[in-house]
């Protein structure tokens, strides 16, 4: 069983992110009311209609209760001590990189993020959220000829209010769920991005959520229009601090396709998923949907999911225009004490819908993965088509691979088909590759990497090299 | 689930008041036991997870009677519906209470008892195992048997006894004016090294409403196999509520075939629990439904220790504005590794009005195993209809027979052969009867 140990222990990697940055923050009040509410919005300078947007949200939040209908076990975070406003001191507007503060400048170096346009080759525009607060974007003049818009939120609502007002809330309503109503009253900032009609965005865009301050929640909105006929490829990627408290990331994401235009969202989710003894690390409790309004239209999830103490997550595409396809790729890792409850929802109303699910859990250590899913087939979906794939791979006797998949069909011309498995890395495949010379950790990223290969190849190229990385830092030395 | 503490007052539990606590019974603890149960749980609703999918107002709304017997039957060929390979095995219940005049026990060579509860109540081993095998958490259903049931089918295999015919345990179910309820139950016992086949079936004899919980409780000792085959064919009006749960001991096998055909409200909840290693187990069902059907099967096989086969196939055929849930559970619990468990559940939904909700679900918690469900929702595949449209066959034919073929599979393991030709008749005459070139448009 030496084999198992090399496993774990290569799961057991250290989280390098874990590093706090010395920043001074401005002062707001812990704990939520309607003041608090008020506040946020009065600091942001937000107009009138989005006060009120935030304060009915405040309100439904107050009548919701917690769910607890999650594969998971965790202690409630105390929303009356949180803080839900937390952004760096030194922030004038900034015109330049040369105004951000130098230490989150570094923050960002560290973690790998190219803010500086000079040094970057990759071409990818990044909006960096650090806490609660938008830092900086790169290359919005570039985009902004192509006629994209990308921006923090908070700029889209003052210079872009007609977007903001007709589409935010319209995929997520602040009622959907208690996350997503918190959410909805207490938003900090995020990402904006349009494509208007027949435009294929010259680049990869790209948001890195760093949550850095102790004691606050990070809820970011982040709301991606694809215009008629238009494409556009978008990145997300997180990371924290180590601290021995549990943090809050109750984001929203809302993705909106019109006719015969394709959203493709990645995420490489790496926050501090907390020590040996499940002390500390982030609940990352998100709700990401897209709406395929238009025909034809496509939006497609990748996700990586490796980090996070508590992650309740699941990418959902409600098909609504004939024709439309949705995707879902995902893999997720858990090892130590993570407990991970994610999936998707793969929602058919139009004609001749299409949807992919291909999700790859990997449980290690005294982790719990559970795959949770739901596909629809509505009565006038005529001809929809559905398949998923579900496969577990445990590594060790201490930890758990579950599925709950719910399949409803109401149409007879559906077609849905549904499989899963669950195995472990054998010890013939390891020796097989052993005695053909490859080192036993080489074999076992090599049998890993094979188990996660049909979802990697959707990552985009900059986030593929990463999230191989990642694999292998995870699963370093550990097998069964 | 806001709050699980709270009671909603449950029709099963004013039905239980409703009769008197000094009515004589043999069963006294086990009634206590039920009546516990019914005092403390809320009648199931759509807030709660596991009755998500199902509609049960259609049975709280309804005025159930007490029945104590459903006195002299009609004048009706009851012999129709004795299996020829049992004429000396069988017991008949009508609307839950023994018949001995139907019945017929002589003829299951030496070590096999079979008879009613009632006439057991001393024996050891009706004192070991009833109702102490039977585990449904908070379960408003099974507890009201346990409340109400007087008779019921006892079945006692001594060790290396073979059981020479197979023992047919025939419910039936009077054409009554009023809405009764009737609690069959059977516990069966088979020590090391026996061997058994039941065929358990349930028949409405009207159109009329009724409700019906069969409990069954199996032990399956050492080296010992049981067959296990139960048939559903109530009234087209009646609601069903079966639990039928099995113990398996090391190096035994059981299997067992549930064929739902008829009831308006179905819910079948088999539960099969591993109790040593090396165990092969079978959880097949059929379901054929049509009309205002509902057929709810939430199934649990769990595997404690280590080598268990296991095998589920779950096939179901939905027509007019009938609605099928599943629910199969695969649970395989820390350390009970090398285990080979493989679910399958095919649904064909042949109509416009028809629903399919299912919930294949695996949890794992050993890392050695080979656990894999898949579930499908789909059509006939109309390549299939071509190629034998191209043969000859009318597309009516063909659809007909094709239906035909996907439904025969689950059935193919049913080794009685008297049963075996029932159930195809029963598969036939549903095809026939929903072979409706319509279909496809």
């Amino acid at each position: 069983m030496s084999e198992t140990k090399a496993l774990e222990s290569m799961i057991g990697e250290d989280y390098k992110y874990g590093f706090s940055t010395d920043v001074e923050y401005e002062d707001f009040p812990k704990g939520i009311s309607e003041d608090v509410v008020r506040l946020i919005s009065a600091k942001k300078n937000e107009p009138e209609w989005m006060t009120e947007f935030r304060l009915k949200a405040y309100r439904a939040w107050t009548e919701m209760e917690e769910p607890s209908w999650f594969n998971a076990t965790y202690k409630k975070p105390k929303f009356d001590t949180l803080q839900y406003y937390s952004a760096p001191k030194n922030k004038p507007k900034l015109d330049s990189l040369d105004d951000v503060d130098p230490n989150i400048r570094e923050t960002y170096e560290k973690l790998g993020i190219p803010l500086d346009e000079q040094k970057m080759l990759s071409g990818v525009a990044v909006d960096a959220v650090f806490d609660s607060v938008s830092i900086f974007t790169t290359f919005k003049e570039k985009l902004a000829e192509a006629g994209v818009i990308f921006c923090s939120i908070s700029e889209a609502i003052k210079n872009h209010p007609e977007l903001v007002k007709k589409y935010m809330g319209s995929v997520v309503p602040i009622r959907d769920n208690f996350y997503a109503a918190l959410n909805s009253a207490v938003f900090s900032d995020g990402s904006f991005c349009y494509v208007p009609k027949d435009t294929i965005c010259p680049m990869e865009l790209s948001t890195y959520f760093r949550i850095n301050n102790m004691n606050s929640g990070q809820f970011e909105r982040t709301l991606i229009i694809a215009e008629e006929n238009s494409h556009v490829s978008y990145l997300e990627g997180c990371t924290a601090p180590m601290y021995d408290e549990n943090q809050l990331h109750a984001a929203v994401v809302e993705l909106i396709a019109l006719d015969d235009a394709e959203i493709k969202y990645s995420t490489i989710q790496n926050w501090y998923a907390g020590d040996e003894d499940g002390k500390g690390g982030i609940y990352n409790f998100v709700t990401k949907r897209g709406a395929c309004r238009g025909k034809n239209s496509k939006i497609s999830w990748t996700q990586l999911e490796t980090g996070s103490a508590v992650t309740l997550k699941y990418p959902s595409v409600i098909l609504q225009g004939d024709n439309s396809v949705g995707e879902f790729f995902s893999v997720a890792v858990t090892s130590k004490r993570q407990q991970a409850d994610t999936g998707t929802k793969m929602i058919h109303i139009g004609k001749n819908t299409k949807s992919t699910i291909i999700s790859k859990g990997i449980s290690a250590g005294n982790s719990n993965n559970s795959y949770r899913g739901e596909v629809k087939i509505s009565k006038k979906a005529e001809n929809a088509r559905n398949y998923s794939q579900c496969d577990s791979m445990l590594i060790g006797q201490t930890c758990g691979a579950h599925t709950f998949p719910y399949i409803e069909s109401a149409n007879p011309t559906g077609k849905v088909e549904h499989e899963a498995t669950t195995s472990r890395v054998g010890e013939d495949q390891i020796f097989y590759l052993q005695q053909r010379g490859i080192s036993e950790d080489d074999a076992i990223s090599l049998i890993v990497n094979g188990f996660c290969k049909e979802v990697l190849k959707e990552l985009p190229m900059e986030f593929a090299v990463e999230a191989n990385k990642l694999l292998g830092i995870k699963l370093e030395g550990s097998v069964g | 689930m806001a709050h699980p503490e709270r009671i909603e007052p449950s029709i099963m539990h004013e039905l239980a008041t409703q009769v008197s606590d000094s009515r004589n019974s043999l069963w006294t603890d086990i009634r206590d036991n039920g009546l516990m149960v019914l005092n403390s749980s809320s009648f199931p609703s759509k807030k709660i997870e596991e009755w998500k999918f199902i509609n049960l107002k259609p049975v709280s709304r309804t005025d159930f009677v007490h029945i104590e017997d459903a006195g002299t039957l009609p004048a009706i060929d009851i012999e129709k519906y004795f299996l020829p390979e049992s004429d000396r095995s069988r017991l008949v219940f009508i609307n839950g209470s023994y018949h001995e005049k139907y019945s017929s026990i002589g003829g299951l060579g030496k070590g096999v008892t079979v008879g009613n509860l009632a006439d057991y109540s001393k024996d050891d081993h009706v004192k070991e195992y009833l109702n102490k095998l039977v585990n449904y958490e908070n379960d408003v259903f099974s507890a009201y048997n346990s409340f109400m049931f007087e008779d019921g089918a006892f079945i006692h295999l001594e060790k290396e006894a073979k059981a020479e015919a197979p023992i047919q345990i025939l419910n039936l179910y009077t054409d009554s004016s009023q809405a009764f309820v009737a609690n069959p139950r059977m516990l069966v016992v088979a020590e090391e090294d026996s061997d058994v086949t039941i065929i358990e079936d349930h028949i409405g004899l009207g159109e009329n409403r009724y409700m019906t919980i069969p409990v069954s409780e199996v032990k399956v000792k050492q080296r010992a196999h049981i067959h296990h085959v139960r048939i559903q064919r109530d009234s087209i009006d009646a609601f069903h509520f079966s639990r039928p749960i099995a113990y398996v001991e090391k190096n035994s096998e059981y299997h067992s075939y549930t064929i739902t055909l008829g009831g308006k409200i179905t819910r079948n909840e088999p539960r099969v629990i591993q109790e040593a290693e090396e165990v092969d187990f079978t959880l097949d069902g059929l379901v054929l439904i049509d009309g205002d059907q509902v057929a709810d099967t939430h199934s649990v096989m769990d595997h404690r220790f280590s080598f268990a086969e296991s095998h589920q196939l779950h096939k179901v055929v939905v027509n007019g504005n009938a609605h099928s849930i599943f629910n199969g559970k695969i649970f395989v619990r820390r350390d009970a590794q090398k285990i080979d468990s493989f679910q399958e559940n095919r649904n064909l939904l042949l109509s416009r009005d028809g629903l399919v909700n299912t919930k294949p679900q695996l949890e794992i918690f050993a890392d050695d195993v080979l656990c894999s469900h898949g579930a499908t929702i789909g059509q006939l595949d109309p390549e299939e209809v071509f190629y034998l449209q191209s043969r000859g066959m009318t597309e009516e034919k063909a659809k007909e027979v094709l239906t035909y073929a996907f439904a025969l599979e689950t059935i193919e393991n049913v080794k009685v052969e008297s049963v075996h030709k029932l159930l195809i008749q029963e598969v036939y005459r549903y095809t026939k009867a929903n072979s409706n070139p319509k279909v496809l448009a």
